[in-house]
Parts: C-alpha cells; sequence; structure tokens
C-alpha cells in the first residue's frame, strides 16, 4: 500500500483515468475520462484533505500540546471551510431553488389596481413566497454553518486531546472518518431540532406556493394561446379513472360466484396463547 | 462507441441490476406485473409467498446478485415465491390513490395467485412500506393471509428518531404535492439529506480508498444504481401516505381508513413475523417495534436484527439468516 493517502488516491484516479480512455477521441481532452467518473470532486477533496492532514500530523507529532491543539483548530477550520461552500441536499428535496427574491420585490409593492388587477395581485403573492424562500434559505444556511461550526469544534476537541502516533498511511482515513462521525453527530442533533425543521417546512410551503402561483400564471398564458392546460388534462384524468372504477365495480358484479376454493389445513394450530409472544435479538 | 469510452463506468457498473433469479410474469395490471420465481430447489410444499416491495424503489434489491439475494435464499429453502413489480408511475397515475395499490392492484395480485393454487389464503411478506401496504390488505382481507411478515416496516411514525415524520410534521403536504407526481429524484435528494456526510462523501471516499477490485466495485454499482433508481410517485398516494401516516399517525390511532373501510390492525389474528433492523436509520426500530402493542394475534414473533435498512436485504449477514428464519418460521405455521 502507498504509505501516502494522497498518493494513494492519486494512484486510483490514473487507473480510472486509464480505464476510461480507450477508443475516446482525443478532442474530449484529458480531463474527460476521470470527469466521467464522477470521482473528480472527491479526488479533488481528498488531496486537499489528504495534504491538510499531513500537515496536522507532523506539527502534532512534533510539537508541544499547545500546538496539538492549534494544528486541531487549524485542521477543523479547514474542514468547515470545505464543507461551507456544498449545498446542502434539502436544497434539492424539494424542487425548488433561491428565486433571487430581493431583486424583483420592490417593484411589486404597490397595490394592484385597474383591469389587470388579478394578475397583479398573483404577482404579488409569488414575490411574497419568493420571499419567504428567501428568508427561510437564510435561516436553513445559517443552521448549516451553525452545524458546521459545532462538527469542527467537536472534531478538534477529539483529535486535539489525542498525541498522534508515529504517522502512518491509516492516520488520515481515521482522521477523515473522525471528521464525519463529528460532522454527522452536530447535524443530527441540528435536523433533529424545532428551529430546522421549521425553517424546513417553511421552505418547502413557501416553495410550494411560489409553483402553485407560476402554474396559475402559465395557465392563463395558455388559455390566452388556446393550449391545453394541465388542469383540462386532469380533469380527463379523473373521468378516466372515475369510468375504470366504475368498470371494474361494474365486472365484479357480474363475475359469476366461483366454487369454493380447497383450503390446505395448517399445519399447527395458528392460535396461540397471548404468552406465545416473542422477541428474538440477534 | 464513439465516445463511449470516455463516459463507460468502472468494470461492472454497466450491467443491469434487473435481478439474477429466473422469474415469469403471470399477471399485469397496467404498469403493475405479478412476477412468480423459477424454483431452484425441491419444493418445500407450503402455500405461496408474495412478497408486496416499496413503491418508493425498484424490488431488485431483494435478487441483486445470486450472492446477496434474500429472494434465492427463500427459493433454496423451496419456498414458492411470488413478487409484485409496481412499475415506474408516469403524469396518467398522478390520481391514484393508497385505495388502488392496496385494495385493487395487491388484492389483484392476491387473487391471482389464489385462483392459480386454489387456495383461500396465501403468506405475505411485505417491505419497508410494502409492510404498510401488507398490514392494510391483512386487516381488510384476513380470509386471505394465512402468515404475515413484515421487514423494516414503520409502523408508528411518531418515534424520536423518526427524522422523515419530524421533518413532514409542519410541511402542507397537500399543496407541495399539487396535483402531481412527486419526483423519485427529490425523494432521493431527501433520504440522502438523512445523513449528508456519510451518504454524499465518505461513501465514496471509502470506495477510492479502497482500490478498484472489480468484484467490489460491482457490487458497490449495483447498490448505486438501485439507490438512484427511484420511481416518481403517484401523487394521490404519496400525500394520503404522508399526511394519513407521517403526519396523522393514522396506524397507532386506529383512525385509517383505505377505501371506506376502517383499517383496525386489533382484528389482525394471524400469525406474524416482524423483521427490524436495529440501525436502521429510515425506519427506526422502535417505529416498527410498535406493531406488537397494535396487533392483536396471539402469535406474534419480533425478531430484531444488527441491520440496517438495506443491509436487511444485501448484507451478508442477512444472507446467512433472513431467509432461514422466514422459511423456517412459515414452516411451524
Amino acid at each position: 500500500m502507498e504509505p501516502d493517502l494522497w498518493r494513494q488516491w492519486q494512484t486510483i484516479a490514473a487507473q480510472f483515468a486509464s480505464l476510461g480512455q480507450g477508443p475516446a477521441p482525443a478532442a474530449q481532452g484529458s480531463q474527460a475520462p476521470r470527469d466521467a467518473f464522477g470521482f473528480s470532486p472527491f479526488i479533488d477533496s481528498a488531496g486537499r484533505f489528504a495534504a491538510e492532514a499531513r500537515a496536522f500530523i507532523e506539527s502534532s507529532a512534533n510539537g508541544s500540546a499547545s500546538s496539538v491543539i492549534d494544528a486541531a483548530r487549524k485542521f477543523s477550520d479547514f474542514l468547515r471551510d470545505q464543507a461551507l461552500g456544498a449545498q446542502p441536499p434539502w436544497a434539492a428535496a424539494f424542487g425548488m431553488g433561491n428565486p433571487n427574491a430581493a431583486g424583483a420585490a420592490a417593484q411589486w409593492d404597490t397595490p394592484a389596481m385597474g383591469a389587470t388587477r388579478e394578475h397583479q395581485q398573483r404577482t404579488q403573492r409569488m414575490v411574497e413566497a419568493w420571499r419567504r424562500i428567501d428568508d427561510a434559505q437564510r435561516r436553513l444556511q445559517r443552521l448549516w454553518s451553525d452545524t458546521l461550526r459545532d462538527a469542527a469544534a467537536s472534531f478538534a476537541a477529539r483529535v486535539g486531546t489525542v498525541q498522534p502516533s508515529v504517522p502512518s498511511a491509516e492516520a488520515p482515513n481515521r482522521l477523515y472518518d473522525t471528521w464525519i462521525d463529528c460532522a454527522e453527530d452536530a447535524y443530527a442533533r441540528m435536523a433533529h431540532g424545532d428551529e430546522f425543521c421549521g425553517a424546513l417546512a417553511d421552505y418547502v410551503n413557501a416553495s410550494s406556493q411560489w409553483r402553485g402561483e407560476m402554474q396559475g400564471a402559465i395557465e392563463q398564458w395558455a388559455k390566452m394561446l388556446d393550449l391545453p392546460t394541465r388542469s383540462e388534462i386532469n380533469t380527463l384524468a379523473k373521468r378516466l379513472k372515475a369510468l375504470e372504477e366504475r368498470l371494474r365495480t361494474a365486472q365484479t358484479q357480474r363475475r359469476p360466484k366461483q366454487a369454493k376454493p380447497r383450503q390446505r389445513q395448517p399445519k399447527v394450530a395458528a392460535s396461540r396463547p397471548r404468552s406465545a409472544r416473542r422477541k428474538a435479538k440477534t | 462507441m464513439t465516445g463511449a469510452g470516455a463516459h463507460a463506468g468502472p468494470p461492472g457498473a454497466e450491467r443491469g441490476a434487473a435481478g439474477c433469479s429466473g422469474r415469469d410474469a403471470v399477471w399485469q395490471s397496467g404498469k403493475i406485473t405479478l412476477f412468480r420465481y423459477r424454483p431452484i430447489a425441491r419444493p418445500a410444499g407450503g402455500v405461496p409467498l408474495l412478497i408486496v416491495y416499496a413503491l418508493v424503489n425498484r424490488p431488485y434489491m431483494m435478487d441483486l446478485q445470486e450472492d446477496r439475494s434474500l429472494i434465492r435464499g427463500l427459493l433454496a429453502a423451496g419456498l414458492d415465491v411470488y413478487l409484485i413489480d409496481w412499475g415506474y408511475p408516469d403524469g396518467a397515475d398522478r390520481f391514484t390513490t393508497l385505495a388502488d395499490y392496496i385494495d385493487c392492484h395487491l388484492a389483484g395480485c392476491v387473487e391471482r395467485i389464489r385462483e392459480t393454487h386454489r387456495l383461500d389464503a396465501l403468506n405475505i411478506l411485505g417491505v419497508c412500506q410494502g409492510g404498510v401496504f401488507s398490514l392494510c390488505y391483512s386487516a381488510l382481507h384476513p380470509q386471505h393471509v394465512r402468515n404475515l411478515v413484515t421487514m423494516v416496516t414503520p409502523v408508528d411514525f411518531h418515534t424520536p428518531a423518526d427524522l422523515l415524520s419530524k421533518w413532514t410534521r409542519k410541511i402542507d403536504v397537500p399543496a407541495w404535492v399539487g396535483e402531481g407526481n412527486v419526483s423519485g429524484e427529490a425523494l432521493n435528494q431527501l433520504f440522502l439529506s438523512l445523513m449528508p456526510f456519510r451518504l454524499t462523501q465518505q461513501k465514496y471516499v471509502h470506495l477510492l480508498a479502497g482500490g478498484l477490485d472489480p468484484a467490489r466495485m460491482e457490487n458497490f454499482m449495483r447498490v448505486e444504481q438501485w439507490i438512484f433508481d427511484s420511481p416518481d410517485q403517484a401523487g394521490a398516494a404519496f400525500r394520503e401516505f404522508v399526511v394519513w401516516l407521517y403526519q396523522e399517525n393514522r396506524l397507532v390511532h386506529n383512525t385509517l381508513e383505505i377505501a371506506g373501510r376502517k383499517v383496525d390492525l386489533r382484528a389482525l389474528r394471524l400469525p406474524i413475523l416482524n423483521l427490524i433492523g436495529k440501525r436502521d436509520h429510515l425506519v427506526p426500530p422502535e417505529s416498527s417495534a410498535a406493531l406488537e402493542r397494535l396487533v392483536g394475534s396471539d402469535d406474534y414473533t419480533a425478531l430484531e436484527l444488527d441491520l440496517g435498512h438495506i443491509g436487511m436485504y444485501i448484507s451478508e449477514r442477512a444472507q446467512r439468516e433472513v431467509p432461514g428464519k422466514i422459511a423456517e418460521w412459515l414452516a411451524a405455521r
């Protein structure tokens, strides 16, 4: 095994790249095979992690207790910075991005008037939903940042109190797993909390309202152009489903009564005393 | 193969993961297909076992590869195994309800098997959300179910460790779903959000750090393909499932109705085997274990395994223990 984790991962990356080259046209560039596997972010991240981890291990192995704490703090700050730029997964889970509310809101703050009042009001509702999305996203991002801060503090506390032994190939792996454990623990504490659940719900609910208003606006345009709308298609789908259900009911009622099927006898009596309930742990 | 080399996956990754055991489609209704698996061992002679999988992922996880196949283990024990494949719902299925899934499609599969074997009742194995469907069906049609096995099945949706439940509690689900389907991709992101550092970073770093052994890569990619092979969810059924169960916890409160009929778990008097994953992050073990206090069965067995949600299907330990336990339990009844 390579003694250096970074080199080890570089070697693996090179193997990935050579796997993908084959008959691929040269025009695709040297990065294409590696990127094609989707591993580039992990390889790059691993490279940065290995370099920082190596610096931490070396400085802490040769230094005093206070320098170990400093090195741990620096390393945990690096880890926090690494994760801070990542998009939290829940942002994509509910299908909405940031509609950039702040810039668009101001021009719709005046009262809706005139023949297009209904459409102005819809737009105002959309803008209001944008504001709520934006607010919820800020709250979520702040909680995400707090999580990373707590994770980093926890990580620094855990690794700062342990004097590393001689640097080895496994040391970065252990550090990395320790960081993940700290991060997941901090995340779980945050994710179970009322503040996060409330912010997430506000984000989803505002996004749903925004989407509903947008659908209404698009349907308005579709009607003007005599294009079919989703509402019309839904109405047809509901009618079809109702017809299918009536047909199924009619078929069931018209089916002749069948002879009673043969029933096999159970091997043992199905009914047992309540005390027969069992729990097994393996 | 113009340019394909650049986008080909690692060894093994390109193979389809549609299951490894021989099977035949014996009944279809819309996008739903009922499969019967071909025997690989001397038949044990019991009544057939119908596997009811969840809607949120594809059922080939139960039959991923020869050495990681719960279905193969059941077949090796001589069981006659059927499985419902719910298919991939599209926009035309957006108004499909839980009643359609349970009282129409699942009931249709049971009826087909009963007709084929001339039986009053068969055995059912419900997995995760499919376990909830199986509980509902068994409560509504107790005369057609002889034994019920539930695996990693949520029952009490308000246990303290249930993160999904906490997240959904204040969400306006009807507004979120609207009249459309719910994208499987969005659900994937939601599931990743439960443990984002492990599921979006650590597992790939571990994969890279472990070297490029083709067999290991093939195993990894099969699971990876399954994880992200998530059908869209029929909107109406999804809305009902989340509101009625995740938000209102109707199974526990005994207020669930399907097709206008009450689902009363206390009416379940049949033998029940409940398989619980002690390290399940999706369905907390307490959620599954709640079944014991809700059912009226005198023959209830809970089997807790030190496994996670997915490990219950594909881990080596699961291969060694789960099929044998199920077959043994069924054989005694």
